[in-house]
């Protein structure tokens, strides 16, 4: 069960969406239309994949460096990875979705807002992936040592 | 109200305290603001915003460095104040021509504005038969498409309303995954942020500007960083993921959630339908990153080729295959492949001194990296990968020329590693995990031994005896002490030149960019567009309608012909024009600047091609402003 909490950053991406799609309404080049649109296309997109794959993401500790173990470093390096991940995989739902709508002759600016929009709201009511039993990592017993 | 005489003083003293970081910074920007107020770029010479600039934006970015020359040293200082630092650096970098300049600089940003325009007017991608050569743009379209998007998001009528920023957005969007690379082989934040700004003032390659390989960078970098922190094996309790070794007592081995590969496929296909060349550089990089037994993992260099090739072989087969033979003869013509091309020669004292001071900055920040390399044996063992992936692009040399950029795009992608091993080079040394680890027990042994020991009386201690001045002075005038500082300083600076000494060439005043206007705005469909070379705004507008001929990109004979005889040799090249098209004839400022600053036609000699042209009965001039003069052939008869 989600709490209050959860549900309210599960689906902000895609309330950024439907509030970019009301903003058109706005005149061309105003400043409010502009933030709404920039916003949700620079991140919206992104953050809900990467909240539907979160968990699995997760699921494997990243690659370090060899120093003492330093839980806040990790914890840093694990929030500006998933920062990354959600502008990058926002640009690349832009792009390609504009790319397919225009090989298809299907262009139109709203239509690449309302695509993204959509697929923003699926994901974030998604159920969340979860690792595989299989993959998940295993305590290692040593020699001897298994009961 | 309370009035801050009423404040305790230690809180006061407390804040100032916390405050002082803010100081260096705040004065770099104040001085920033003050020379963009006093900096008149309407009569740019030679020496673009080097000259032009108001020398406070020196003085800013001298107190700039220094001030984060000492937060970045200082270990007890909140990472926020690199970070504030860093921004404050890109402020000044990539956005001050935002500032300054009142119309977006670069030919070719103008260009990918009119190939936005393209996509915009037909809705969708057409053929080489359709467009010729600009043909290849339909081809690798992912950047056009989605600022396509974004124009009539925003409702604007053009891109060159946002492209002036975006230098300043591509460089933003680079901080988070260098970050994370350098996180992946060091916790030393003084390495992580001086590597972040060393690698922000060498990338003066100017391949931020408003373009696909603005954006396919950005995604590369993101790659790398992904594939650093999450397809690496255990090594056993040494290297990266020795936190997640036998100590931690989880096996994970090269063991991870296809997710990642999913995700990892979404940024290559985007690289790839966006830009030729990146994923080259992708798939060389990561066949790099393969020699490594801790990153031997096939899967994402397998899943860049084949989606490479997937592309290659259908959506840019037309290209490929059109430019094959001449790709196939440059393969392995390395001194072909770094020549500069004809009207590539920096002519003139400015253009001579930008083009010195971008290889001074390039050969310094190299050299510094290979310094690090040589006095950072612990770090040349942990950071291999990041080493590997900066010599990665190096055989791109004999891969292909690419129009006489390779150099720059080699040495751009090089750089990611390589400011990570320059700012090695500039801090003190790393030392091993044993040495640290013994650190650490000796620390908590006498933190032990203070617990235990009862407390004894205070012995009276000698007096301090203070170090004398003659001694202090030496230990200072070391070069360990002020080299670091002042190479860091000297690349800073030297930025400027690299990045803007040419902004005569790349910049065009609103009455160059009217002019032009002017033009398409009468031209009829068929038309064709005469000039000396490609250097003015709008110079590919409706390019699916208009042809065009830059006659200094012909031959040198036929360029002779144009010198000795002007008004009848361009006559003769502009009378096939079928109507309704006209022929019209366009020179600029910005033609001039690039035909003088490269090594083509003086300033002298086009002069004289305008009289020749103005004194000719065959062309009507049309309209002239400050900028340039347009001209049009009239009909034969």
């Amino acid at each position: 069960m989600l709490t209050p909490q959860e549900l309210v950053v599960r689906m902000m991406p895609p309330f950024g969406g439907w509030l970019a799609l009301a903003a058109l309404a706005l005149p061309g080049g105003s400043p409010l239309r502009g933030a709404a649109v920039v916003a949700f296309l620079a991140a919206g997109p992104g953050a809900a994949l990467t909240g539907v794959c979160g968990p699995a993401l997760r699921s494997r500790p990243a690659e370090g460096p060899v120093a003492r173990p330093d839980a806040a470093f990790e914890r840093q390096s694990d929030l500006l990875e998933r920062a990354m991940l959600a502008v990058l995989l926002s640009i690349c739902a832009v792009m390609l979705v504009s790319t397919v709508l225009l090989a298809v002759h299907a262009f139109s600016g709203e239509r690449v807002l309302l695509v993204l929009t959509l697929l923003t709201t699926l994901a974030a009511c998604s159920p969340r992936l979860r690792t595989p039993p299989t993959q998940r990592p295993k305590p290692r017993t040593r020699k001897g040592s298994a009961p | 109200m309370t009035d801050l005489a009423d404040l305790p003083p230690v809180r006061l003293a407390h804040h100032l305290a916390l405050a002082r970081p803010a100081l260096p910074l705040l004065a770099a920007l104040a001085l920033w603001a003050y020379a963009l107020r006093h900096t008149d770029v309407s009569d740019l010479d030679d020496f673009g915003l080097v000259s032009a600039v108001h020398p406070a934006f020196w003085a800013g970015l001298v107190t700039l460095t220094a001030g984060f020359w000492c937060i970045v040293r200082a270990p007890k200082r909140r990472q926020g104040w690199s970070l504030a630092y860093v921004i404050g650096l890109l402020l000044m970098e990539r956005a001050t021509q935002a500032l300054l300049y009142p119309t977006p600089l670069y030919s070719w940003a103008w260009k990918h504005d009119a190939v936005v325009d393209h996509l915009l007017t037909h809705g969708g991608f057409r053929t080489e038969a359709q467009l010729g050569d600009l043909a290849v743009y339909d081809q690798w379209p992912g950047f056009f498409a989605a600022q396509a998007a974004l124009v009539r998001l925003l409702g604007v009528d053009d891109t060159a309303v946002y492209m002036a920023w975006w230098p300043l957005v591509s460089s933003l969007l680079l901080l988070v995954p260098l970050l994370l690379i350098y996180r992946t082989f060091t916790t030393d934040r003084r390495m992580i942020w001086t590597a972040v700004w060393l690698f922000y003032v060498a990338n003066w390659v100017g391949q931020d500007y408003f373009s696909p390989q603005s954006v396919a960078f950005v995604l590369h970098v993101g790659v790398l960083a992904v594939v650093l922190r999450r397809y690496g094996g255990r090594r056993g309790g040494h290297g990266p993921g020795y936190r997640h070794g036998p100590e931690c007592g989880y096996g994970y081995g090269r063991q991870r959630p296809a997710v990642w590969t999913v995700l990892l496929t979404l940024l290559v296909t985007t690289i790839v339908v966006a830009h030729q060349l990146t994923p080259g550089m992708l798939v060389v990089s990561l066949l790099a990153l393969c020699l490594t037994r801790r990153y031997r993992d096939w899967v994402p260099v397998a899943a860049t080729v084949v989606i490479f090739l997937a592309w290659c072989l259908t959506a840019a087969l037309p290209f490929l295959s059109a430019a094959m033979p001449d790709m196939i003869r440059s393969v392995g013509d390395v001194g072909g492949n770094v020549e500069a091309g004809y009207g590539t020669t920096p002519t003139g004292t400015g253009a001579i001194a930008a083009s010195w001071a971008a290889r001074l900055l390039s050969g310094s920040v190299l050299l510094l990296a290979g310094l690090g390399v040589l006095r950072q044996p612990v770090l040349r063992y942990r950071a291999l990968p990041l080493l590997l992936v900066a010599a990665a692009p190096l055989p791109m040399f004999g891969a292909s020329s690419y129009g006489s950029e390779m150099i720059f795009r080699v040495l751009m992608f090089m750089l990611p590693g390589a400011a990570f091993f320059a700012a090695a080079a500039l801090l003190p040394k790393v030392r091993t995990l044993a040495a640290d680890l013994a650190d650490l027990a000796a620390e908590e042994a006498t933190a032990r031994r203070r617990r235990i020991r009862p407390v004894r009386p205070v012995r009276p201690t000698r007096p301090v005896r203070p170090i004398r001045s003659t001694r202090l002075l030496t230990a200072r005038l070391r070069p360990g002490i002020w080299a670091p500082p002042l190479a860091l300083l000297a690349g800073t600076l030297a930025f400027v030149p690299a990045y803007s000494g040419k902004d005569r060439i790349s910049y065009f005043p609103p009455q160059e960019v009217a002019l032009v206007r002017h033009l398409f705005e009468q031209a009829p469909d068929g038309s064709l567009v005469v000039a000396a070379n490609r250097n003015y705004p709008l110079a590919y507008d409706a390019y699916w309608r208009v042809d065009h001929y830059w006659f200094l990109d012909d031959g040198r004979a036929h360029v002779d012909r144009i010198v000795r005889s002007p008004a009848a040799t361009l006559a003769r090249d502009m009378a096939g024009v079928a109507p309704p098209g006209r022929a019209y004839l366009l020179l600029t400022r910005g033609q001039v600047a690039d035909s003088e600053m490269n090594g083509q036609l003086d300033a002298a000699r086009l002069d004289r091609i305008r009289g020749s042209v103005a004194a000719s009965p065959r062309f009507r001039l049309i309209a002239e402003n400050d900028a340039g003069v347009l001209y049009v052939l009239r009909p034969a008869s």
